[in-house]
């Protein structure tokens, strides 16, 4: 799932400065869950620019609209029409929703009321954790199931370094488990203490460009 | 929670807005011929031991269907009753297959469109209590 969360109030109030009528659009997907743009969190939100632009007497409307999700066409067909008479959308989805939305209303400024952080995990109610850091090239099958592009504080393919200490720990941080110090206890665990040492190759690290994905079966139906 | 099942239904809002799609959306509710095609197509429905409940055509009938029945002229008890059944029974994952292709993920967000219209969405931070669990 996509983790996100607020930007800093005023962050968000300076964006919406000088606009009369604006519209701030939830997401009913990720970052609903995530607890960040879902309806609830709009109506907190639109609650609290009201009174911030109440305060400083400046005449501003913000209205509320949350759509299922933000990233897929299918769910707009209502926002289509509610959109027109607003001067400018705040939008509380991830980064991936707030272009879709851009794109979708080319004329109207689209703003980002969140931070999108990362593709993570629900720990527990409220608590998530960065997993994965969609590179493209997963290895997890070699490393045991432990990301260490994610999981280790220099991201190294080939571990570890020299700074883990005794316990297991970054030498970043005494807080911070030594993610190659779990895969090599998962490996040790496994019989697979092999795989630590192959020697991974310098990465493509393509995804500095931007990713467009068809799944196999979908491929004939998008030929150019 | 508490907030939506006590807060008062404007059944007003809701006619309007079922109104305002009622020429496609009552169409596409004829058009169902309850041959049960869309059910195979549901992950949720094979998952639950094909559970009649998470029948595509089940949610959107015991759901937007009722609602049209109604004419909008339903109490807060009805809309936390399809709460689950849109949200809880239903990812909107847009995989189910109708042959006569009714869209159901859009009724299903139709749905979900009016129970927010009267502050009915999942409070993902009391699960623990949410009665359509």
């Amino acid at each position: 799932m996509i983790v996100a969360e607020r930007k800093p109030f005023d962050e968000i109030k300076e964006m919406t400065k000088g606009f009369k009528k604006v519209l701030n659009v939830g997401c009913g997907g990720c970052t609903s869950i995530c607890m960040a743009g879902g309806q609830r969190e709009v109506g907190l939100l639109n609650e609290e620019l009201k009174n911030a632009w109440a305060q400083e007497k400046a005449s501003i409307q913000i209205d509320a609209f949350t759509i299922e999700r933000q990233c897929n066409a299918d769910f707009f067909k209502e926002l289509d029409q509610i959109v027109k008479p607003y001067e400018a959308i705040l939008s509380m989805a991830c980064g991936a929703g707030v272009q879709f939305v851009a794109d979708r209303y080319p004329n109207k400024p689209v703003f980002p009321a969140l931070n999108t952080v990362f593709v993570g995990v629900d720990r527990d109610l409220g608590w998530f954790e960065e997993n994965c850091r969609t590179c493209r090239e997963c290895v997890l099958g070699e490393t045991a199931g432990v990301c260490p592009l994610t999981r280790c504080a220099k991201s190294l393919f080939n571990g570890p370094c020299g700074g883990t200490s005794r316990e297991g720990n970054c030498e970043v941080s005494k807080d911070t488990p030594c993610a190659w110090f779990e895969i090599y206890k998962r490996l040790k665990e496994q019989n697979r203490l092999e795989n630590i040492l192959k020697v991974k190759p310098a990465r493509e690290w393509r995804n500095q460009t931007r990713g467009t994905l068809i799944q196999e079966a979908f491929k004939t139906r998008y030929a150019k | 929670m508490a907030h939506q099942e006590t807060k008062s239904v404007d059944t007003e809002k809701i006619k309007e807005m079922l109104n305002q799609r009622k020429g496609t959306m009552k169409r596409f509710l004829s058009h169902c011929a309850h041959c049960s095609i869309c059910a195979e197509s549901c992950f949720l429905y094979m998952a639950h031991n094909k559970d009649p409940q998470y029948m595509p055509s089940y949610k959107v009938i015991h759901s937007l269907g009722k609602l049209y029945r109604k004419r909008g002229k339903v109490d807060r008890k009805f809309l936390m009753k399809i709460k689950g059944m849109v949200w809880r029974n239903c990812v909107l994952c847009g995989r189910c297959y109708c042959p006569i292709g009714v869209p159901i993920p859009s009724m299903i967000t139709f749905t979900r469109n009016i129970c927010r219209s009267q502050e009915v969405y999942p409070q993902l931070d009391e699960t623990s209590s949410e009665s359509w669990l």
